[in-house]
């Protein structure tokens, strides 16, 4: 699934192990989602938000909507 | 490469139960060959050495109850499925060629180590593929 979290992370100077150590999970993990190989559950995906203080969807980018 | 807290307490405990079976087995072997116990003592003995058996499988459970890190864990199952894969295929070729006498009897309980294997193999190849794809920053 595409996202912003790359991006995001950036902004704030995190390395993807910073963002794995704050989100508790390794660091192969944020990896994963940020190259879109890997679809963070709910949970997960509700943490990443509530870190970067967005909603769900303008972190990712939702499948069914076409592209503009 | 590093491992989650649950990984290492899999290790240890995995660790543990091979040494247990290991160790059986070889008192198994002893035991049939110095004392040539009479069949219940032998079904017996072979039960017991199973047990580490159904151990392995409970640890196996226990980590993947206990890893916290999903992505870890989508791909820990997802070896599994695919050792499985290779199991049942390896095995109903194997069954088939029984059928037509074309290789002998083999022992049931290569299935699970064969399953292991299958299952370490494909870990070991995903992971190779993950470290391929990893883009660090």
């Amino acid at each position: 699934m595409k996202n912003h979290l790359r991006s995001l992370r950036a902004e704030r100077g995190w390395s993807q192990q910073e963002l794995a150590d704050r989100l508790e999970v390794s660091r192969q993990s944020v990896n994963a989602i940020e190259t879109g190989r890997y679809d963070p559950s709910l949970p997960l995906a509700f943490r990443i938000a509530d870190l970067f203080e967005r909603a769900i969807e303008e972190i990712f980018v939702n499948p069914a909507t076409p592209a503009a | 490469m590093s491992y989650t807290p649950a990984a290492h307490r899999y290790r240890r405990r995995f660790s543990a139960v091979t040494g247990a079976y290991v160790a059986l087995i070889a008192a198994n072997t002893g035991v049939s060959i110095a004392f040539d116990p009479p069949q219940a003592v032998l079904g017996a003995m072979a039960f017991v050495t199973a047990l580490p058996i159904i151990g392995m499988l409970v640890v196996i459970g226990l980590y993947l109850r206990e890893e916290t890190d999903e992505f870890i864990r989508d791909r820990i199952v997802t070896s599994m499925l695919i050792g499985l894969g290779i199991l049942f295929s390896v095995t109903s070729i194997l069954g088939l060629l029984q059928f037509e006498r074309i290789v002998g009897s083999l022992p049931v309980f290569l299935a699970f180590p064969l399953w292991c294997a299958a299952w370490g193999l494909t870990q070991g190849v995903l992971a190779v593929r993950d470290r391929r794809l990893d883009r660090p920053a």
